[in-house]
C-alpha cells in the first residue's frame, strides 16, 4: 500500500515536472528580435519599412508541388532578396494551404502573440476563412509602392476573390485560367462547349475522367459544368444563397450522364490532379486539365506529356482566378513580409515569372502601367507551343463564384455523383 | 543517495513521458473537448455529444467502417501467412536473401503506394511488359488491380510491406527454438510437420499473433496507401476523417475530430485485445522455455 502511494506520487511529481518544464520552454521561446506594436509599421513610410525589414527572416508558407514555382522562388527570387533588401525569404512548403490556415485558427485561438508564418499564398475559401476570422493582418496593398504604381487597384479580379472583397488584406500575386489539355493526335477537334464534350466523351469510352473534389483542379472542372448547364456564370455573382443550390439539379444529370463513359464507367475518379496528369502521360486517357495556361508547355519541355499536346478553352471562356499573398495577424516580421511581397509584384519579377523557363505563369499587372521596353521584353518571351495566345486566354475567361458554393458544390458532389 | 536511486529511473524516462504526454494525449484531450464543443476555434462554447451521434446515424461512417474492416483483416491475415512463411525461411537463409527479405521495411508507405500504382495500374509497367512481349492485346486488357473497390492494389501494398514486419517478430523465437528439439522429435518418431504443429507453432503463437494485431491496428488507422489506392467510393475510414476535415473548416471540424476519437479508440481496444490474448498465451506456453 505505501509502496504503491510512493509510486503514484514520484508518477505524479514527474507529470507535473514535464509539464512545467514544457510550459516555461513554451514563454520563452518567441519574444527577442524585433517586436515592434503592428500599428505601428503600417503608420512608417516606405524607406522606414524597407528599413525595418532589413535582417529579417521571412517565413512564406505556400503550395509545395510545383518544382517550377519553388525553383523560380528558390534560384531568382531569394538571392535577389537578400541582396537588394537583405531579407531572407525562407519557403516552408504545405500540401494544402488550408493546413496553414487551420494552424493559423489554433494560433489565434490559443492566444499565441508571435507565430512562425509571415506570408501566406492563398485565394477562395481559404482567404474567406482567414478574412472571416480575423487571421489577416492589413490593410497593406495601399502601402506597396509596385502595387500602387503598376497593379490596377480598381479591376474587379483584384477587389474580389471568389466574390469576397480582398479589402487590401492580400496582394495580387499571379493570374491563373482554366484549360483542357488533350493530345491532338487522338483528339482531331477540341469540343467547344460542355455538350460537345459529353459527345466526345460518349464517342470515346474510357479516354476522359476528372479528378474527384475536394481536389482544386476537379472543383474547377465542375464548376465550367455547372455554368453550362444552368444558364451561365451571372446568377452566381450575388452574395451565396441556398435557393440556387437547389436549382443544380441539371449539373448533376450531365455528371451522371457522362460517368458511365469516364475512365473506369465513373466507378473511381482520379484522387488528384497529378494522377489525373499521370494517366493522360501513360496515354491511358486523352485528355487532362488544369488551372495554369502554361502547364502542358511545361510538362512537354519536362518530357513528361506527349509532344502532340495542346490545350484549349471552352467557347463561353473558362474559370480566371487571382491568387493572393497575405500576412498573417500574429507575424512579427511584418516590415520584411511587405517587402517581399512589394519585390514579388515588381515587374522584372513579375516578368520573369511569366517566363515558361521559370514558372509561365500570368502577371497580375496593368499592361497599361508598363513602359514600352517592359512591354517588348513580355512580347519577347516565347510561352510554348501548347500555351494559348494572351488574347484568345483573355477573351475566354469567366470569373470564380462565392466561394459558399464552392464548398457546397464539392460536398454535394460525393452524394450525387460519387456514390454508386 | 536513496532518494536519488529512487528517482533517477523515472528522470530517465521523463523526456520521452512529457513528449508523448503533451504531444499525443495533449492532442488527443484537446482533439476530444473540441469534437464536444467545449473547445471550438470559432463560435460558441457548448458541450454537445451530437457529433457522436450523426456520425453513428450516417450511412456512409457505417459503410465505411465495415470496408475498413473487410480491407484490414483481409490484408492481416494475408500479411500474418506470408509473413510466417517468410520468417521460417529466413532462419534457413543467408547473406543476400536476408537483405531482400529487410528491404520492404526501408520503404516508407508512401513510396510503397506509389511503386504498386506505378506497377499494377493498366498503363503501369507490368501491363506494360505483357503488351511488349504480346501475351496481352491492349493494355486495357490488364486486370484492375488499383483503383477498385474490391481493394486488391491495397491489399497487396500492405502484404509487401507488412509481412516482413511479421516475419522479423518470429525470427528471435525461431532462432531460440534449438536444433536438437528437432532431432528429440524426430527420435521419438514425429514427423516435420508434426514437430512444427506441436512444437514451433505454439511457441510462435504468442509473437505472431502480437506481430498480427499490431499489423491490423495499423492498417486500421494507416491514411497513405488508402487515399492514393483507394476508389473514391467507398473510402477507409482515415480517408473519410480525411476529407471530413479538410472539407469545412468551421462546420465539420468537430465532427472530423469525433470520428478520428473513435478511430483511436477502436484502435486502442484491439491493442488491448492483442496485448491480453499473447498474455495469456505466454502464460500457458512459456514455461517450455526454461
Amino acid at each position: 500500500m505505501k509502496k504503491n502511494f510512493r509510486k503514484y506520487a514520484m508518477v505524479g511529481f514527474i507529470c507535473a515536472l514535464g509539464l512545467l518544464t514544457a510550459c516555461s520552454s513554451d514563454s520563452k521561446e518567441p519574444v527577442a528580435e524585433s517586436e515592434q506594436p503592428t500599428e505601428d509599421i503600417l503608420a512608417l513610410n516606405w524607406e522606414q519599412i524597407t528599413e525595418q525589414a532589413k535582417g529579417q527572416q521571412v517565413n512564406i508558407y505556400m503550395y509545395g508541388g510545383s518544382d517550377t514555382t519553388n525553383r523560380y522562388l528558390d534560384e531568382w527570387i531569394k538571392p535577389r532578396l537578400q541582396e537588394e533588401y537583405e531579407v531572407d525569404l525562407r519557403r516552408v512548403p504545405v500540401s494544402d494551404i488550408e493546413e496553414t490556415i487551420n494552424q493559423l485558427l489554433v494560433e489565434k485561438k490559443a492566444g499565441k502573440e508571435t507565430g512562425s508564418i509571415d506570408l501566406l499564398w492563398l485565394n477562395g475559401e481559404n482567404f474567406r476563412t482567414a478574412k472571416s476570422n480575423d487571421l489577416l493582418w492589413g490593410p497593406i496593398t495601399e502601402k506597396l509602392p509596385n502595387f500602387n504604381e503598376y497593379v490596377d487597384g480598381e479591376a474587379a479580379d483584384i477587389q474580389f476573390d471568389f466574390g469576397i472583397e480582398t479589402d487590401g488584406l492580400e496582394a495580387p500575386w499571379g493570374k491563373a485560367q482554366f484549360v483542357f489539355v488533350y493530345d491532338q493526335d487522338k483528339v482531331a477537334e477540341p469540343p467547344q462547349t460542355m455538350e460537345e464534350l459529353k459527345q466526345w466523351v460518349e464517342e470515346n469510352p474510357g479516354k476522359f475522367t476528372y479528378p474527384s473534389p475536394p481536389d482544386f483542379t476537379g472543383s474547377a472542372f465542375i464548376r465550367h459544368v455547372l455554368y453550362e448547364t444552368t444558364g451561365g456564370h451571372e446568377q452566381y455573382m450575388k452574395p451565396f444563397s441556398e435557393e440556387v443550390v437547389g436549382n443544380w439539379q441539371p449539373m448533376w444529370d450531365y455528371l451522371n450522364e457522362i460517368k458511365p463513359f469516364l475512365w473506369r464507367e465513373g466507378k473511381t475518379y482520379p484522387e488528384n490532379s497529378a494522377k489525373l496528369d499521370q494517366l493522360y502521360s501513360n496515354g491511358e486517357v486523352w485528355m487532362t486539365m488544369g488551372y495554369d495556361p502554361a502547364k502542358a508547355s511545361n510538362e512537354m519541355m519536362k518530357g513528361t506529356f506527349q509532344d502532340s499536346t495542346r490545350t484549349f478553352v471552352l467557347k463561353n471562356g473558362t474559370l480566371a482566378n487571382t491568387h493572393f499573398l497575405a500576412i498573417p495577424y500574429n507575424s512579427g516580421k511584418q516590415a520584411g513580409a511587405m517587402v517581399a511581397i512589394n519585390f514579388l509584384l515588381s515587374p522584372e519579377a513579375q516578368i520573369t515569372k511569366f517566363d515558361p523557363q521559370y514558372w509561365g505563369e500570368g502577371m497580375v499587372l496593368d499592361m497599361d502601367k508598363l513602359s514600352d521596353e517592359q512591354r517588348q521584353q513580355i512580347e519577347a518571351i516565347d510561352r510554348g507551343v501548347a500555351t494559348l495566345s494572351n488574347e484568345v486566354l483573355s477573351d475566354h475567361q469567366v470569373p470564380e463564384i462565392p466561394a459558399e458554393y464552392v464548398e457546397a458544390l464539392e460536398k454535394q458532389w460525393h452524394e450525387h455523383v460519387a456514390k454508386p | 543517495m536513496n532518494m536519488w536511486r529512487n528517482l533517477k529511473p523515472y528522470l530517465l524516462v521523463l523526456p520521452a513521458i512529457s513528449v508523448i504526454g503533451l504531444l499525443f494525449f495533449g492532442g488527443f484531450l484537446l482533439g476530444f473537448l473540441e469534437s464536444i464543443g467545449l473547445y471550438s476555434l470559432v463560435g460558441e462554447r457548448e458541450i454537445s455529444f451530437q457529433p457522436y451521434v450523426d456520425l453513428l446515424q450516417n450511412a456512409d461512417f457505417r459503410r465505411s467502417i465495415l470496408y475498413t474492416l473487410r480491407i484490414t483483416a483481409l490484408s492481416t491475415l494475408l500479411s500474418a501467412f506470408v509473413g510466417l512463411a517468410l520468417g521460417l525461411s529466413f532462419i534457413q537463409m543467408k547473406g543476400i536473401g536476408r537483405r531482400i527479405l529487410q528491404f520492404p521495411m526501408l520503404i516508407p508507405h508512401l513510396a510503397v503506394a506509389y511503386l504498386v500504382a506505378l506497377l499494377l495500374m493498366q498503363s503501369g509497367w507490368i501491363s506494360r511488359l505483357l503488351f511488349a512481349f504480346g501475351w496481352i492485346d491492349e493494355i486495357q486488357d490488364f486486370p484492375i488491380l488499383v483503383h477498385e473497390s474490391f481493394g486488391w492494389g491495397i491489399i497487396s501494398a500492405y502484404v509487401w510491406k507488412e509481412s516482413p514486419f511479421i516475419a522479423f517478430m518470429l525470427v528471435p523465437v525461431l532462432l531460440r527454438i534449438q536444433d536438437q528439439w528437432g532431432q528429440v522429435a524426430r527420435i521419438l518418431g514425429a514427423g516435420r510437420w508434426a514437430y512444427f504443429r506441436e512444437i514451433v507453432l505454439p511457441l510462435l503463437m504468442p509473437s505472431w499473433l502480437a506481430a498480427s494485431f499490431i499489423v491490423f491496428a495499423f492498417k486500421f488507422s494507416a491514411f497513405e496507401i488508402p487515399l492514393l489506392l483507394g476508389v473514391t467510393y467507398p473510402q477507409m475510414i482515415s480517408v473519410f476523417a480525411y476529407q471530413l476535415f479538410s472539407g469545412d473548416i468551421v462546420n465539420e471540424r468537430p465532427l472530423a475530430l469525433a470520428l478520428n476519437i473513435l478511430i483511436a479508440f477502436i484502435t486502442a481496444l484491439l491493442g488491448l485485445l492483442a496485448y491480453r490474448l499473447s498474455k495469456s498465451w505466454l502464460g500457458e506456453e512459456s514455461r517450455g522455455w526454461n
